[in-house]
């Protein structure tokens, strides 16, 4: 279609000779191409928050509770046929339409939901969509790590440097010292053997040195034993490659649909297979790994995918998940805290989950790490909990911020019990 | 001239005890035996063994050990496959539910954590009843390792479906042979249990015979003959503005564990008036210990007691005298008669033990008093006992005599307690069919046939009619442990009814109770009334026919007075360790029983009690021997006992409970022949070089002149001036006399969020225990065992001190000129029997604002909060014990060991089963550390949570401590001491209310309140 377009825009050119009228062209054109993107892209939400929890946007024999959609949908039916399906679908079979029947016979008599609200704009732009069809998504495979080395790279190369000028300035000093001998017709050495002149010559070397290997020691051990138990980074695999980067990410699931307890208990707590089954009834294949991952949930609760029923006094396995935040029962943390009075995001001390294919701990959840938020973090005053409270503090800090350190979020027992 | 002074370093030494010059010569402990093993060249030179090579294994061993220890183990995390949906992970689910064992009934509230029952406490919504330290514990009891885990057949595991069809068969041939079928049971107050029952007894024509092994057969009986009706009337302890009770500990075991709020209404003398309560006992009981005047009488004699004070209100009432000899205690009688007339109808007289003819006497006492239908209640009958005796006692000679084909014994253990077990197991020999639903192999079960577990109760389905229109129902809170069955379901199903013993419930409750109600509203509610009618009674006993068998005097005989323990009751969960370790009220001693005697009789028959250089107590031992039965018990003095009489509780010497409760003490039910608790004509013989060894909680019997400790004052001084007995206490400075809050080196704590503070009114406190089994429950507190309690190493968060009054004081010391070490040695002893009072003192972690343990931890473990607690940081503490060394209160508890996962420590930490009785939210404390009361902070911090996420304040009774939930009689009071709408910040500004120890200005946030008792 675009080239079509421009070799008709380089005619109408070639006619009048005006490049001002090319450029104005040119112009118009983008913007058509822009607003056709503009309309996929809606036309993509739409499509998610409508249609995907009933149809694929792919091949027709790729089912869920009904056929695949694609270009070849707008292929064989009309567009206003398929304005008037969307709409009212049972309106449009009463009224003895073939191709209504002919739909609605093969799958099973399951009428589809009516959809008066969308707009013509909406139908158009869901159109759009499904001939464009969903982009191919380059995910990383399950259990690939995704830790990123990027971030020490910087000052390594800054170290290298300052090394290497070392190294040059050394050469250099040995060079000048070497020809200044040769000059007063001294014996010369090599850079090595200045070096060790050198430092035979200066004890305060020998004892800075010592003292420096004392101190790095130290430190290196010290940073070693504070790392003890500290398992930041820890990227176990899953005995169901569960992506958060497709379900959180690609998806936008929030993240309280699985993790419930989040906001009311201490613990967010695993979903139980059932709240998969909310959406994987429907959906049998994932992205990437097809019908594999997403089977062992079926083989957990006992589904079967092909007749969509649940197996009758099938032995239910429990699915055995590795646990990857892990607080030493010395200490108490409650989610509904943070996540509900406090509004934490999950991002905050979960990093970001939706990127990430497989989860790794992405704060070292130690005790200095909490504290240090704790130091920092505002209390919200507006709730009315702290309200009597408030009057006493306003007095007391003069318009300070009020930290959860101020109202004893550091006190011992607070978490300790 | 020399002068014959000896000086002494103890009383031991002045008293020549051997052992201690045994202790004198060796003064240092033994030294290892390293001589004899490194001396031995050959041995050594044996030894493959080198020190180098034993370097390098030490070397080896402590890296690899060290290298292990840096793998982090990986966890698991299971959620369900489908979550229940009420179920949230960390959040606790409560449900109402109700407790019946055969002796105390409670409405309950049952805390759920993750499908497990873990705390309980009482349903306000149900008046009757009461959460008392076994109901507390019987959490504990679901997860008891020793509970059947399959039907028995013949002492091996079975089936059900095999189990049923022998049973089944079995019945149906007794039936043809004609012989009869009995279920033996203890008192049911299910009405669905016993429509299963009837249906059952019509099928296969059986006879349902029921007993309670702490008979009050005698009481009904006499109630029978008085008013026409076997029933037991409600007393209604708040309504009595005087209680004389004989022998009957109301407040412990007397019928029912809901008297103790009851009587506690009465007793607030903030309104001017309390009730007054006389007890006249033989044993010193919990109830006797809380009594305005006590009285120590030997038990036969009670009998002249009651007839004397007979004849002092019927001359009052104008009615004719009966002839008996007048009794020693006439002029406390006389004092007790003219409260007990001026308070006509508003009074109370009551009585314990089995024996009809007392009952009588004090059924016609209270009718002259016209206290039936006022303070005692007809039209609201409790169902909590109907067992017969004589029921019993026959059926054991038609088992004898070969009349009985099946007997099913549901909730009863005659083998252990019937005085005539041994006739019983004869008779059962004779029984073709015998079927038991104990939940575990006790003694009468391991006899059995079959033995078809029953589901604990917190399992099954049930219902409960305790009182008169007072319904309750009983709901699952988890789901069965093991392949048990509920008893009334095997009923149903060998009599054809089906197994769905919930529908059964259910339409039950439809077709008889409900009405109008909705099921659910009643089980959300746990407790369903029916409005009752007024049910008059008549009085018809002549006296005259009584007089004969209570006048009898026993001489000098020695009487033997059996009574039951706050902790065990008639030992049914003798396997429940938190309440073998609940120390006795009285003598404080756990993991025993004993038998207290006297003093004074004590030192007549040379009987001792010695204190050992652990600081221990040890006891002698004795043959007693009453109607040819001998048990070898161990004697404990026991102040406040009634002279030549002596006392030995029931529930003890099991040998089928489990291993916490076998073979501790000996078996009392042995003696109680006919179901009687008091007996007379006892021998005893001192068995020589016997030794027993006690442990107890607390060894030092008096406050020793430390007045300030518990204070006390009379109420007739209270109403004259409210701080009489809690003047202020002022110390000299160079200022003048100051309040020791005054004077302080500290800084003020900021106290601007919460002020936690918590109140215990001693005049409300009867020492009952409860809170403590609450608090071992809430906070995962370890149980330690007889051992470790007589190293001193019990590891309760809150005690109960329980002090008896001295008859010496400063004042009488100085007016009679007595020296100071006699003084202080008259000071250690309690009483004489007479004038004996007792006081008891919950004490836990004072959290003081000023607390001395704080500035001497060397590495900040317990801090202080700005909520005025005293915390304290568990993965923080070293364990050097400066802190228990410098708290003034000793409340402080250190962990000597791992008491979980410990073999040495074989209690319910020490299984996996037993854990999961375990608080989610409470660290178990690992060896090493020091621990202490937290005001649950737990709770605290929920509360305070659920506040904010509700975006609302913090309201007075949404935050409760575990030992504040659990006090019946409502002494304890927890709360927010800046709130001023609180409950707790009215009690503090009480005039009754002090700091423990005040004088050390450690600001406590635990306040005290006088102790008040209503004399004269």
């Amino acid at each position: 279609m675009l080239e079509s377009a421009l070799l008709m825009i380089r005619q109408l050119c070639k006619l009048y000779r005006s490049k001002y009228l090319t450029l104005l062209i040119l112009l118009f054109i983008c913007t058509f191409n822009f607003s056709f993107a503009q309309s996929v892209e809606l036309g993509e939400s739409l499509f998610s928050s409508n249609c995907a929890s009933c149809h694929y946007a792919g091949p027709e024999d790729k089912k869920l509770v009904g056929p695949g959609l694609g270009a070849h949908t707008l292929e064989e039916y009309s567009t206003e046929w398929l304005y008037s399906w969307i709409r009212n679908s049972s309106a449009l079979i009463a009224s003895g339409d073939e191709q209504a029947i002919a739909v609605y016979e093969e799958y099973n008599k399951v009428a589809m939901s009516a959809f008066t609200y969308l707009s013509d704009e909406d139908l158009e732009n869901i159109l759009a969509y499904i001939e464009v069809g969903p982009p191919e998504v380059v995910s990383i495979s399950a259990g690939e790590s995704v830790i990123s080395q990027e971030e020490s790279s910087d000052s390594r190369i800054l170290l290298l440097i300052i090394l290497a000028i070392l190294i040059l300035l050394g050469l250099v000093l040995s060079g000048v010292k070497n020809s200044l001998k040769d000059a007063k017709g001294q014996q010369t050495f090599g850079l090595l053997e200045n070096a060790i002149i050198w430092i035979k010559d200066t004890p305060v070397v020998i004892v800075l040195f010592c003292l420096f290997l004392v101190f790095s020691g130290g430190r290196f051990a010290w940073n070693e034993l504070l790392a003890v138990g500290v398992q930041q980074g820890y990227q176990p695999q899953q005995p169901i490659a569960f992506s958060h980067k497709i379900h959180a990410g690609e998806n936008g699931v929030d993240c309280n649909y699985c993790h419930s307890g989040a906001r009311h208990s201490k613990s967010a707590g695993v979903p139980s297979a059932n709240v998969c089954m909310n959406c994987h009834t429907y959906i049998n294949s994932g992205t990437i790994s097809g019908t594999e991952e997403i089977s062992k949930i079926y083989n957990a609760i006992g589904f079967d995918p092909e007749s969509k029923t649940y197996i009758e006094g099938y032995e239910q396995k429990p699915i055995k998940w590795v646990r990857i935040h892990n607080l030493p029962d010395l200490a108490y943390f409650n989610h509904s805290q943070h996540v509900n009075v406090a509004g934490v995001e999950c991002q905050t001390c979960h990093g970001p989950i939706e990127e990430m294919a497989v989860v790794e701990q992405y704060s070292p959840l130690t005790m200095g790490w909490c504290i240090e938020c704790h130091r920092e973090t505002k209390v919200d005053l507006d709730n009315p909990y702290y309200h009597d409270l408030n009057q006493n503090w306003v007095k007391k800090y003069h318009g300070e911020d009020m930290t959860a350190e101020k109202i004893g979020g550091l006190e011992c027992g607070k978490c300790h019990y | 001239m020399a002068i014959n002074k000896k000086y002494f370093q103890s009383l031991s030494q002045l008293a020549n005890n051997p052992k201690l010059d045994l202790l004198q010569e060796k003064e240092f402990a033994d030294q290892l035996p390293a001589e004899a093993f490194l001396g031995d060249e050959d041995k050594l030179s044996e030894s493959s063994t080198s020190r180098r090579d034993f370097l390098k294994f030490l070397g080896f061993s402590t890296a690899a050990a060290s290298l292990a220890a840096c793998e982090t183990p990986i966890q698991k995390v299971i959620p369900y496959v489908v979550k229940p949906e009420e179920t949230i992970a960390g959040i606790a689910n409560w449900y109402a539910s109700s407790f019946y064992d055969g002796n105390d009934f409670a409405s309950l509230l049952i805390k759920n954590r993750e499908g497990r029952p873990i705390f309980l406490k009482s349903n306000d919504l149900c008046e009757y009843g009461g959460v008392n330290a076994r109901v507390q514990a019987s959490v504990l009891n679901l997860y008891d390792n020793s509970r059947l885990k399959d039907p028995m057949d013949n002492g091996v595991s079975s089936s059900w479906s095999r189990v049923d069809k022998k049973i089944i068969q079995g019945l149906s041939a007794n039936n043809i042979s004609g012989k009869g079928v009995v279920i033996l049971s203890s008192s049911i107050i299910s009405p669905s249990t016993n429509s299963v029952i009837q249906a059952f007894v019509r099928k296969y024509k059986a006879k349902h015979v029921v007993y309670d092994a702490m008979s009050v057969s005698a009481m009904l009986d006499a109630n029978l003959e008085s008013y026409n009706r076997r029933v037991i009337p409600t007393y209604l302890f708040e309504k009595a503005d005087v209680v004389a009770s004989f022998a009957a500990d109301f407040l412990g075991d007397w019928l029912d564990s809901g008297h103790g709020k009851n009587f506690a209404a009465k007793r607030n003398p903030n309104n001017g008036s309390m009730s007054r309560h006389y007890q006249f006992e033989s044993n010193l009981s919990l109830t006797g210990a809380n009594a305005d005047y006590r009285t120590p009488v030997k038990a036969s004699e009670m009998g002249v007691v009651l007839l004397n004070l007979y004849n002092l209100i019927a001359k009052k009432a104008g009615v004719s005298l009966v002839k008996v000899a007048l009794s020693e205690h006439r002029n406390i009688l006389q004092k007790m008669a003219d409260d007990l007339w001026k308070s006509k109808g508003k009074s109370l007289v009551i009585a314990g033990g089995n024996n009809i003819h007392i009952h009588l006497l004090v059924n016609a006492i209270n009718d002259l008093l016209n206290n039936t239908g006022k303070t005692i209640d007809f039209s609201i009958q409790s169902n909590l006992k109907t067992g017969n005796d004589q029921h019993i006692a026959q059926l054991i000679q038609e088992m004898n005599d070969g009349k009985i084909g099946a007997l099913i014994a549901y909730n009863v253990n005659p083998v252990y307690n019937l005085a005539q077990g041994k006739e019983f197991i004869q008779g059962l020999g004779k029984v073709d069919l015998s079927i038991s639903f104990a939940e575990k192999l006790d003694e009468t079960a391991a006899q059995m046939n079959f033995v078809c577990p029953d589901h604990n109760y917190l399992e099954c389905w049930n219902d409960a009619n305790p009182y008169t229109g007072i319904y309750a129902l009983v709901q699952p809170t988890i789901h069965p442990l093991f392949n048990t069955r509920q008893a009334q379901v095997s009923l149903m199903s060998w009599s054809d009814l089906g197994d769905d013993y919930y529908s059964y419930l259910k339409d039950y409750w439809r077709s008889n109770i409900l009405g109008v109600t909705s099921w659910n509203s009643a089980l959300h509610d746990g407790v369903h009334k029916l409005k009752t009618k007024e049910k008059p009674v008549t009085f018809k006993t002549s006296v005259a026919n009584i007089v004969a068998p209570l006048a009898n005097l026993s001489g000098d005989a020695i009487d033997l007075v059996l009574y039951s323990k706050t902790g065990l009751g008639s030992g049914e969960f003798a396997n429940n360790p938190w309440l073998q370790e609940l120390p006795d009220p009285i003598s404080k001693t756990t993991w025993d029983n004993y038998l207290t005697i006297s003093p004074r009789f004590a030192k007549e028959i040379g009987l001792n009690n010695e204190y050992v250089s652990n600081g221990a107590l040890d006891g002698d031992v004795v043959d007693m021997t009453i109607e040819g039965v001998t048990l070898r018990v161990p004697i404990l003095i026991q102040p406040g006992q009634a002279y030549k009489t002596v006392g030995l509780a029931i529930g003890y010497g099991r040998s089928g409970s489990g291993k916490a409760g076998d073979g501790v003490g000996v078996n009392a039910f042995l003696l109680a022949k006919e179901f009687k608790s008091i007996l007379s004509g006892v021998s005893l013989t001192k068995v020589e070089d016997a030794v027993h060894e006690f442990a107890c909680t607390q060894l030092h019997h008096t406050m020793m002149g430390r007045d300030r400790i518990v204070k006390e004052t009379t109420l007739s001084e209270f109403n004259k001036d409210p701080r009489s007995g809690n003047e202020q206490m002022m110390l000299e400075t160079h200022k003048g006399p100051q309040e020791p809050e005054k004077i302080t080196l500290w800084e003020e704590h900021d106290r601007d969020v919460h002020w936690w503070n918590l109140s215990i009114d001693l005049n409300s406190c009867t020492g009952c225990g409860a809170c403590i089994i609450a608090c071992h429950a809430e906070n995962n507190v370890p149980v330690v065992g007889k051992e470790e309690i007589r190293k001193s190493r019990d590891m309760h968060w809150l005690r109960i001190d329980r002090y008896y009054s001295s008859d010496m004081t400063e004042e009488i010391a100085e007016e009679e000129g007595i020296s100071s070490i006699d003084k202080f040695l008259a000071m250690e002893v309690a009483s004489t029997s007479e004038s004996l009072e007792v006081v008891f003192q919950p004490v836990m972690c004072q959290h003081c604002n000023h607390a001395p343990c704080e500035t001497v931890c060397p590495v900040a473990a317990t801090t202080h909060s700005r909520e005025g607690l005293n915390h304290m940081t568990y993965n923080r503490c070293v364990g050097t014990r400066y802190c228990a060394n410098n708290c003034p209160y000793k409340v402080r508890r250190f962990n000597w060991f791992n008491y979980s996962d410990n073999d040495q420590f074989d209690f319910y930490m020490n299984e996996d089963l037993g854990k999961m009785v375990l608080n989610p939210d409470v660290t178990v404390r690992s060896r090493g550390v020091m621990e202490k009361c937290s005001m649950c902070i737990q709770n605290i911090q929920k509360s305070k949570l659920d506040a904010k996420k509700e975006r609302r304040k913090l309201k007075d009774g949404d935050v409760d401590c575990a030992c504040a939930t659990a006090c019946d009689t409502g002494a304890m009071v927890f709360g927010d001491g800046l709130d001023t709408s609180s409950k707790v910040y009215a009690q503090a500004r009480d005039p009754r209310s002090y700091h423990l120890l005040e004088e050390l200005n450690t600001q406590p946030s635990v306040w005290y309140q006088t102790k008040i008792r209503n004399k004269a």
